[in-house]
């Protein structure tokens, strides 16, 4: 196949780049170890908090979570730091700057360098990480880590390794770290997503990767056939995942290779193992049974992290080792760390706490297994449980506030209740003899998703309070930030507490969404249900067949439609070659290997073409007209028309051209940036540029027009209703030339 | 390919390589955090210490005495609050206080020793135990940096008495006297460093050369959890008598270790003819009528007789106790504290959670609460005897050890630096 050749290329090329490369930095490969920090997860996971600091500053027992992060880093040795920022970088460089510790180029920082990296238009991990290849300054081996990360593993062994086998063998590019634990464990209970790692026990080797979540309606994940070639593997979910990379250089290569993955794990992991008879590309997994990682990546995480640290899992990273230096925490009895200048009462009660310095809690008050930052006043007979409060919030007398995130400066009036779940953002204040509704969890804040002030709602914080109800849209495209939509799985977990019960989770409601899936724009993976995706599609097909060999034939053609929707689509958007041959090729590689249906062919032929065309209406590829969209489309690769004619629609048959226009139809409802309207008048621009390029004739599209199944659905209705002008037209050209033909014969 | 030690996390020895090139700031800072990380710990401290007040000698500037002290006193508080679980960091930077007052009253007996014997004389009165106080003024004066410290350092006391008593004297102004003396005092201090150095390296052989006075032939001798100064002890004892060993206090083998525990100790002593037994630690109890006597390694031996020790060896002391065994510590000097122990030391130190429930455990980590205490205070009435590098010794004659090796100023000062 010529896409392998071709990739097969660029490898032996990057090899040998490498190769003199490392010939004149032999000794620094040796001594310097690089490492890469994302300092953006694109997900609003912890808004509303994230409106204002970064997830990665926010206080993780009473220490910004970046610290941990770069604590991790200087305890493995690494010299050389780079922290890529997206959301608030200014926010983080200050942070950085002002750190007494780490400011970069200080005489006491434990890192040689530490740079940041801006890059404005990011839109996800993987933007960075490509942009990371082209700025050449990862050397050798590094380390590719989370902001958000905490750890107290020591990487020595695994580096070690990483780097055997590296030497072994050059395409093993990759080795995650990851942590193993049992069933029930509270961290794997807080993640969103559960992680599949399919690896052969003697190697350590990742061949497969999957996720599952609980908006999946079957539980169960398919595993490629091709692994029953290997002796022994292993299926694990019982690892925590917690972003720790060691990466060659390569691995950046194979980022840059494919421009439209987003997600380390699910898109990244996911695609090269998949892909790595192509590429060829090995990745191996380090499970630690010992020691401490996880990744504060949502807020039943951030929860659970922090109860590990209240209980010492991440020796040494516990308050009273005073990480930062201004600390100044001691243990006290009960289990607690309490700074100085904390004033306890003696009546009051604090077990299993941390308390900030000069917080004041006064009589009568009980504080248990909580966070409080500094500089905090807690009134008398309080009752604190399981909460975080950060610096500076104010709490009246009797108040009781029970598994709740307060952040910096909130005032909570006397004798309120704070229910369970509850996250009050920075500045709010809930006034006298509130209770807040428990159900759903009060969410509140001073700003709007756009950051603009709330107007205060005073029937949930009080006649003097400040804030309201924090609520999110449902899609916001303009979001810097991830626009993590509807049915991201995280919306599981926007509170403290899991709980799936604010969602309907009836299998049909589930199932008509998945099968527009079958459509849906495979690149949009982080908006709405994007991440659903690829599990729901398969399990879509998989509801009309039983067995489990057919099982194995959906996953089939699911990867076929996506391959081939891919491979299509790039030698489309490709602007260098006229060519249409290879990817014909290709596409018919696919087909075969995978044994491809015709009707699975012409969707995926529908798919490509639909969406180059819907490309070029966006303003960055010119905004063309649809007509011209549609035109550009189709006729810009020689033997694209021959193409569609033959493979696409695939027959002379009136049966074939109605499926193909159907299916072209069903594409661009799959496509999201297009309104109904819109996506008509593309249909309709399409289904012309097909006639006059004689792929279709009136039969075809009349039949298609009179098919029922063209009319299904309300939004199907809208978009075939925009064609009517061009039946019209049509009909009554069928009716001219007639005529004409009737003159002719005259 | 690069050897397995060498690894990128950062340990004592790659600290003590990175000395030379780094400023003093950054080697300090350096050790604070891997003090804070337990990347140095237990003995190792000691060492990287003396080490890091060398480096505060030799590259910090400072003009006199005065300076040299506030310098390394505030590096070794800094260490020593970085640390408060490791007293012999706050040893090591009483032991170079006292050096440095030494030297410089030496120095200074000596230039007037060669000018006139009367100074000698003058000299003496100031010098006596309760020291008169000086007028304040004049040490503002005196002091270079134009600092108001009202320090009770001895050298203080003897320059004043130079400078303000007896003006007719100070033939040699101290602006003139400084450079000679300043470099010789620096080389001095750093000879005297080196020597302290010297000593923690030699305390474990020092130590092991008691060791068959200590066991006699045909002992049933507990050990738990021996450390390197331990196995020292015993196998020093093994080449000179038959005996036998219960090794207490083993833990389950860790997964990919590639040994059984202390396997390194048990093959030197077979060698040697001496048998060897272990003991779970919780067996150790039924074997404790048998015993002849208990060794225990110090962590820290405090001025009252009590000891800083592992976690689980006052287990032992106590059982040893109980059936009135003698329990034998062992400790160089220099883990030797001038004062008592606080609350905090006799509470123990906390350790982390994993080392005896495993994070893994599942549905554990939620149910359990898990206190894992490091470190242990063993009360002073269980101990009998103190083996040091200088022999055996009572604990009544703790007091004269510790009178030997720490000045009145450091006792005094330093209950600041470990508690600060």
């Amino acid at each position: 196949m010529s896409g392998k050749g071709a990739k097969g290329g660029a490898a032996a090329a990057g090899k040998a780049k490498k190769a003199g490369k490392a010939g004149a930095g032999e000794e620094k490969r040796e001594d310097v170890l690089q490492a890469v920090i994302i300092a953006d997860s694109f997900q609003d996971r912890f808004k509303p908090f994230t409106l204002e600091k970064p997830r990665c500053l926010l206080p993780l027992v009473n220490i910004p979570a970046i610290e941990y992060a770069l604590e991790f880093l200087a305890s493995n040795g690494v010299q050389e730091v780079f922290i890529y920022c997206g959301a608030h970088s200014e926010t983080i460089e200050k942070y950085i700057q002002d750190s007494p510790r780490w400011t970069p180029g200080g005489i006491i920082s434990p890192f040689s360098s530490l740079d940041f990296i801006r890059v404005s238009d990011a839109n996800s991990v993987g933007d960075f990480l490509r942009d990371l290849d082209t700025r050449g300054l990862i050397s050798s081996d590094f380390i590719l880590v989370h902001g958000d990360l905490v750890a107290n593993l020591q990487l020595d062994d695994a580096l070690a390794k990483h780097r055997a086998r590296r030497e072994a063998n050059r395409d093993a590019c990759m080795t995650m770290v990851l942590r193993s634990v049992a069933e029930g464990h509270r961290a794997l209970e807080a993640r969103v997503v559960t992680p599949i790692f399919v690896v052969e026990p003697s190697t350590g080797r990742c061949l497969q990767y999957e996720e599952m979540h609980p908006l999946q309606s079957d539980h169960y994940t398919i595993l490629d056939p091709a692994l029953f070639k290997f002796p022994e593997f292993e299926l694990r979910s019982d690892l925590i995942d917690c972003g720790i990379d060691i990466c060659t250089p390569e691995v950046l290569a194979l980022w840059s290779e494919s421009f439209d993955y987003e997600l380390p794990r699910k898109n990244f992991l996911h695609g090269v193992l998949k892909d790595w008879e192509l590429n060829g590309k090995l990745i191996y997994t380090e499970i630690v049974e010992e020691g401490y990682a996880a990744r504060a990546s949502n807020l039943p995480m951030y929860d659970c992290i922090s109860k590990d640290i209240l209980e010492r899992w991440t020796f040494p990273y516990v308050p009273d080792s005073n990480m930062l230096h201004d600390q100044s925490y001691k243990r006290a009895k009960e289990g607690s760390g309490i700074e100085d200048g904390v004033s306890i009462a003696r009546d009051s009660k604090v077990t299993k706490s941390v308390i900030g310095r000069n917080t004041k809690v006064e009589a009568g008050s009980s504080i248990s297994r909580s966070v409080i930052g500094r500089r905090c006043q807690i009134g008398k007979n309080v009752r604190i449980e399981n909460s975080y409060i950060w610096d500076g919030a104010i709490i009246g007398d009797d108040s009781v506030i029970t598994r709740s995130i307060l952040a910096d400066s909130v005032t909570v009036g006397k004798n309120c209740r704070i229910p369970d779940g509850s996250l009050l953002s920075f500045g709010v204040h809930i006034g006298d003899e509130q209770h807040l509704v428990s159900s759903p969890s009060p969410r509140i804040s001073l700003l709007t998703q756009d950051r603009h002030p709330v107007e205060t709602d005073i029937s949930v914080v009080g006649q003097d309070g400040k804030g309201a109800p924090y609520q999110e849209r449902v899609e916001d495209y303009d979001e810097d930030e991830e626009d993590a939509g509807d049915t991201d799985p995280a919306v599981l977990q926007n509170s403290l507490i899991y709980s799936l019960a604010h969602l309907n989770l009836s299998s049909e409601s589930i199932s008509t969404l998945a099968s527009e899936e079958h459509y849906d724009d495979d690149d949009d993976l982080g908006s709405q249900a994007g991440s659903l995706s690829a599990e729901s599609r398969t399990r879509a097909r998989l509801s009309s067949f039983a067995s489990d060999d057919s099982a194995a034939a959906a996953s089939k053609s699911d990867v076929f439609h996506s391959d081939a929707v891919h491979g299509l689509l790039d030698a489309l958007r490709a602007e260098d070659s006229e060519d249409f041959d290879s990817a014909k090729l290709e596409f018919m590689g696919l087909r075969l290997a995978n044994n491809a249906s015709d009707s699975a062919m012409r969707r995926a032929i529908a798919v490509a073409f639909v969406k180059r065309a819907s490309e070029l209406l966006t303003a960055e590829n010119g905004g063309l007209e649809p007509t011209k969209a549609a035109e550009e489309t189709f006729t810009s690769k020689r033997g694209a028309v021959k193409f569609i004619k033959e493979v696409g629609v695939g027959g002379e048959g009136v049966a074939q051209q109605t499926e193909f226009a159907l299916a072209t139809q069903k594409a661009l409802l799959g496509v999201r940036q297009l309104e109904t309207t819109r996506a008509g008048v593309l249909l309709a621009a399409m289904l012309q540029q097909l006639y006059s390029l004689d792929i279709l004739e009136e039969e075809g599209i009349l039949a298609w027009w009179g098919d029922k199944r063209a009319s299904e659905s309300d939004t199907m209705n809208k978009v075939k209703e925009k064609c009517r002008v061009l039946v019209e037209w049509l009909e009554n050209a069928d009716e001219e030339e007639s005529d004409e033909e009737d003159e002719d014969s005259d | 390919m690069a050897p397995s030690q060498a690894g990128y996390a950062p340990n004592l020895d790659k600290f003590l390589k990175s000395l030379k090139g780094q400023t003093l700031e950054a080697s300090t800072e350096s050790l604070i955090y891997l003090l804070k990380r337990k990347q140095v710990t237990g003995d190792e401290c000691a060492n990287a210490t003396a080490r890091m007040l060398l480096q505060v000698v030799a590259k910090s500037k400072w003009h006199d005495v005065d300076q040299l002290l506030a310098r390394v006193q505030s590096t070794g508080s800094r260490l020593a609050r970085a640390a408060p679980h490791e007293p012999v960091i706050g040893n090591i930077v009483r032991r170079v206080l006292g050096l440095i007052r030494d030297e410089a009253t030496e120095d200074r007996n000596a230039d007037e020793m060669s000018e006139s014997v009367e100074d000698i004389q003058a000299l003496s009165v100031p010098a006596s135990p309760p020291p008169p106080r000086p007028h304040p003024g004049l040490i503002r004066t005196q002091t270079a940096g134009g600092s108001v410290v009202v320090s009770k350092s001895m050298f203080n006391l003897l320059s004043v008495a130079d400078t303000a008593d007896l003006p007719t004297t100070t033939s040699t102004p101290m602006s003139q006297a400084q450079p000679a003396s300043v470099s010789t005092l620096r080389s001095e201090v750093i000879d005297g460093i080196e020597e302290i150095m010297d000593e923690i390296s030699q305390a474990d052989d020092q130590i092991a050369t008691f060791a068959d006075i200590q066991i006699s032939p045909g002992d049933y001798v507990l050990v738990y959890q021996p450390t390197r100064t331990v196995e020292k002890f015993l196998v020093k004892a093994a080449s000179k008598r038959r005996f036998t060993v219960f090794i207490a206090g083993i833990e389950p083998p860790h997964n990919g270790a590639a040994e059984a525990p202390y396997s390194a100790l048990r093959k030197k002593l077979n060698a040697a003819g001496v048998h060897t037994i272990c003991l779970a630690s919780n067996g150790l109890m039924a074997y404790i009528p048998r015993i002849n006597k208990v060794v225990i390694n110090a962590k820290a031996v405090y001025q009252n007789g009590g000891l800083l020790v592992d976690s689980g060896s006052s287990i032992a002391a106590l059982a040893a106790h109980a059936f009135s065994k003698p329990v034998i510590v062992l400790g160089g000097v220099f883990k030797f504290c001038p004062e008592d122990p606080s609350d905090q030391v006799k509470s123990g130190e906390q350790g982390s959670a994993s080392s005896s429930v495993t994070y893994a455990e599942g549905a554990g980590v939620d149910a359990l609460e898990v206190e894992n205490t490091v470190t242990d205070y063993v009360p002073p009435e269980l101990v009998d005897i103190y083996v040091t590098n200088l022999g055996p010794q009572t604990r009544h004659h703790l007091a004269s050890i510790l009178a030997d090796h720490y000045k009145p100023e450091e006792m005094v000062l330093t209950m600041q630096l470990g508690d600060a």
